[in-house]
């Protein structure tokens, strides 16, 4: 007895067919076996007999476009099968199994469910809730309203709620499984990743007076946000990790030169830089205090950077 | 009250009539053309004060034609109807006056009130203001001398009467026709409050072409080396003024002692719903302000300081509203592209010595060029105390069209008298 699959893009399962003769066609003509629908596949493409030594082995019947094992672009006049790689003819994935072939010991109901995950998953939603509330609490410094905190915090967990759904839906389409917990832990990853780096810049750039790290916040934003759409893609599908992470990268490459390219030319036109200048309690101050005749030098080597502008400013305007 | 006989109001009124029966030939509007099309883009007043054609008319009315010579040029309309050229020979940027040749020989000219030129006029003296306001025409307006504007850097007179658009560059003359001042601005917001520029400086102006007639260079030079002396002398007296020490909350800070320079204050005591974080300013700003195009206005001096004291707010929050206080913006006068170079801003934490007069500082500089006015600089330095959590003196110094130096020196002495109050 042998059994026929007929494997879907993704491996899956797409039909299963049980044969019992000693010799089985394969082929898109109704005297065979298993009749493929697939336009690529000859009328008698393919049949599988066993060899002397008991091996299943797959043998081209001279159809125009031969027969392959998986991925493979050498194309074979006879093929071992041993149960595990498919096999290709036109544009379908077979895969060949005996009745003896060994599957997986079976798995214990629960046993997938680990706690972990969900522990970490609702920590981590925690810690973003807190965040943002704190950070609209810092930030209050009028009259607090509830609203206030509502507001933020509920557009957070429906903005999370939707990107997840959305990754969620992709992968079960794709490979099946929405694996929704896991898309979970992943925004909530890059979001907390990007509110560390936020909440680090500016108290670096106050305590620091690291002012350029928050100058290129964006391309922070843009890595956090390619890297976790890659993660989501993984979760998608195992497959193309390769072609999935270069796309990402190009994206990557693209979404921050365009920005860069915006922002300067937004210089460019008025002259201002994106700095904002923050203010924060005296105790955060880790630097030394600079003695002022040092501040004033600092100072005066800015007029050399203005006079050099003005140099290259100069000649355009001068052409009237 | 007494002063006055009965009959000086009876005199007025035929005055009026008198005044301007006169004035026609020495009356000019000045008109700003398109070289190319030949049509005007913009109307000012001017007059007559010799008999060669030296006319006196506002630097506003005449400078796209002193800036940009190829693109613009003068005609002069008289209200005698005589027509023609006018040629730009002079002109004196900080108190926005040109001097002009119009090509009229022999013609009858205004002269000066002597007591005018002395500074010595009366206040309520009835004056005359002529010239042609919003193109419609040529008016005499009544109105009174009020003295010179007080906490003004330039001089000004105070003129109580309607001055329209148009009408700048007209003289304002007493009953007997000399000129007192020259018409050249109104306050918005306000009930006929208008100014004129003394005539002691028109005056000056035709003095000095009369020594250097022929060397009219270029003007466009000339405009920016007097901005820069002018500037250079306003900031110069600033630092001579001095400054003296106000006490806000617990710190000390500088006020200047300069007269030209209006200080007003605020609070947000009364503010609803109630601040969490009581906030007192004080504000002096100078009227030092100048046109120096018709796209450019620039030259505010601005002191500012803000003393913060939480009410109920914590650390973190308290630390928010310094932020929104202390953000050193540079203001504009005109457009970027056209007139200024990008802004290049630093900032660091500042310890004066000795550390127990001087609290720890905030010190936030941002400074941008102006283009094609070699060595000035439109400079903001902001400075915020850091010795305590829950109070704090925001100080802002606001400096536009400095030279760099100037900028280091008066920033420095500001600094310095940022003190712990004793």
């Amino acid at each position: 007895m042998i059994w026929i699959e007929i494997l879907s893009k993704h491996r899956d399962v797409a039909g299963r067919f049980r044969v019992d003769a000693a010799e089985i066609h394969i082929g898109r003509g109704y005297d065979n076996h298993v009749i493929l629908d697939d336009p690529f596949v000859a009328a008698r493409h393919v049949r599988i007999f066993r060899d002397g030594e008991g091996r299943l082995v797959a043998e081209d019947l001279g159809s125009a476009n031969g027969l392959y094992l998986d991925r493979s672009k050498t194309r074979k006049p006879q093929l071992v099968l041993d149960g595990s790689k498919p096999i290709r003819i036109g544009q379908t994935l077979l895969r060949v199994r005996d009745a003896a072939h060994a599957v997986e010991p079976e798995r214990l109901v629960g046993s997938e469910r680990s706690i972990l995950p969900v522990v970490a998953a609702v920590a981590l939603g925690a810690v973003l809730l807190a965040l943002n509330g704190l950070l609209v609490w810092f930030a209050q410094t009028s009259e607090p309203h509830l609203s206030d905190y509502l507001v933020p915090m509920l557009t957070l967990i429906g903005v999370v709620l939707a990107w997840v759904g959305v990754w969620a839906l992709l992968a079960r389409l794709f490979s099946g499984r929405s694996h929704f917990l896991r898309h979970l832990l992943i925004a909530e990853a890059g979001l907390v990743a990007f509110w560390f780096y936020s909440e680090f810049a500016q108290i670096a750039s106050f305590a620091l007076t690291w002012t350029t790290v928050f100058t290129y916040g964006y391309v922070v934003a843009w890595i956090v946000l390619a890297t976790a759409c890659f993660l989501h893609l993984r979760e998608v599908g195992r497959t193309h990790l390769v072609a999935k992470g270069i796309v990402v990268a190009v994206l990557l490459v693209v979404a921050i030169a365009v920005q860069s390219l915006q922002r300067s030319e937004a210089f460019a036109n008025s002259g201002r830089p994106n700095v904002s200048h923050v203010l924060m309690p005296p105790a955060l101050r880790l630097v030394p205090l600079r003695e002022q005749q040092a501040f004033f030098d600092d100072l005066g080597r800015m007029k050399a950077k203005l006079d050099a502008d003005r140099a290259e400013l100069k000649p355009a305007s001068a052409e009237r | 009250m007494t002063v006055l006989p009965a009959s000086a109001g009876a005199q007025a009124l035929p005055g009026a009539e008198t005044v301007y029966a006169s004035a026609p030939p020495r009356l000019l509007q000045i008109r700003t053309l398109l070289a190319d099309a030949g049509r005007q883009t913009s109307t000012g007043s001017g007059f007559l004060v010799s008999a060669d054609g030296l006319a006196i008319t506002n630097y506003h009315v005449v400078s796209d034609a002193a800036l940009e010579p190829k693109t613009y040029r003068l005609e002069y309309t008289g209200a005698d109807g005589t027509q023609g050229a006018v040629t730009l020979l002079a002109v004196d940027l900080p108190n926005d006056l040109a001097l002009v040749r119009v090509d009229k020989q022999n013609a009858p000219f205004f002269t000066f009130d002597k007591a005018a030129l002395d500074g010595s006029l009366p206040k309520g003296e009835r004056l005359y203001s002529l010239g042609n306001p919003l193109d419609l025409g040529f008016t005499i307006i009544e109105g009174t001398y009020n003295g010179l504007v007080e906490h003004s850097y330039n001089d000004h007179i105070h003129f109580t009467g309607a001055l329209n658009p148009g009408m700048s560059g007209g003289p304002a003359v007493n009953a007997q026709g000399q000129v007192v001042g020259i018409n050249v601005a109104t306050r918005r917001g306000g009930q006929l409050i208008s100014f004129l520029v003394p005539a002691r400086f028109a005056a000056a102006l035709l003095a000095t072409d009369r020594v250097a007639r022929s060397t009219a260079g270029d003007l466009r030079k000339d405009v920016i080396a007097q901005l820069a002396s002018w500037r250079g002398a306003l900031y110069k007296s600033l630092s001579d003024e001095g400054f003296r020490d106000r006490v806000f909350g617990s710190y000390q800070a500088p006020e200047t002692r300069a007269g030209w320079f209006e200080c007003w204050a605020s609070t947000n005591a009364g503010a609803s719903p109630k601040p969490r974080a009581s906030i007192n300013s004080t504000s002096c700003k100078a009227e030092a302000g100048v046109y120096v195009a018709s796209d450019l206005n620039t030259g505010t001096v601005e002191v500012n300081h803000s003393y913060a004291k939480s009410i109920d707010l914590n650390q973190f929050q308290f630390a928010t509203v310094l932020t929104q206080l202390a953000q050193p913006r540079l203001s504009l006068g005109g457009s970027f592209r056209k007139w200024y170079t990008p802004q290049h801003c630093h900032e660091d934490f500042v310890g004066l010595a000795p550390a127990a007069d001087h609290p720890p500082l905030r010190v936030m500089w941002c400074a941008q060029g102006y283009r094609e006015f070699d060595g000035l600089y439109d400079v903001v330095l902001v400075a915020v105390t850091q010795d305590h959590a829950d109070e704090a003196l925001v100080s802002r110094l606001n400096l536009q069209a400095i030279a760099y130096d100037d900028a280091l020196r008066l920033g420095k002495s500001f600094l310095e008298r940022l003190q712990v109050a004793r």
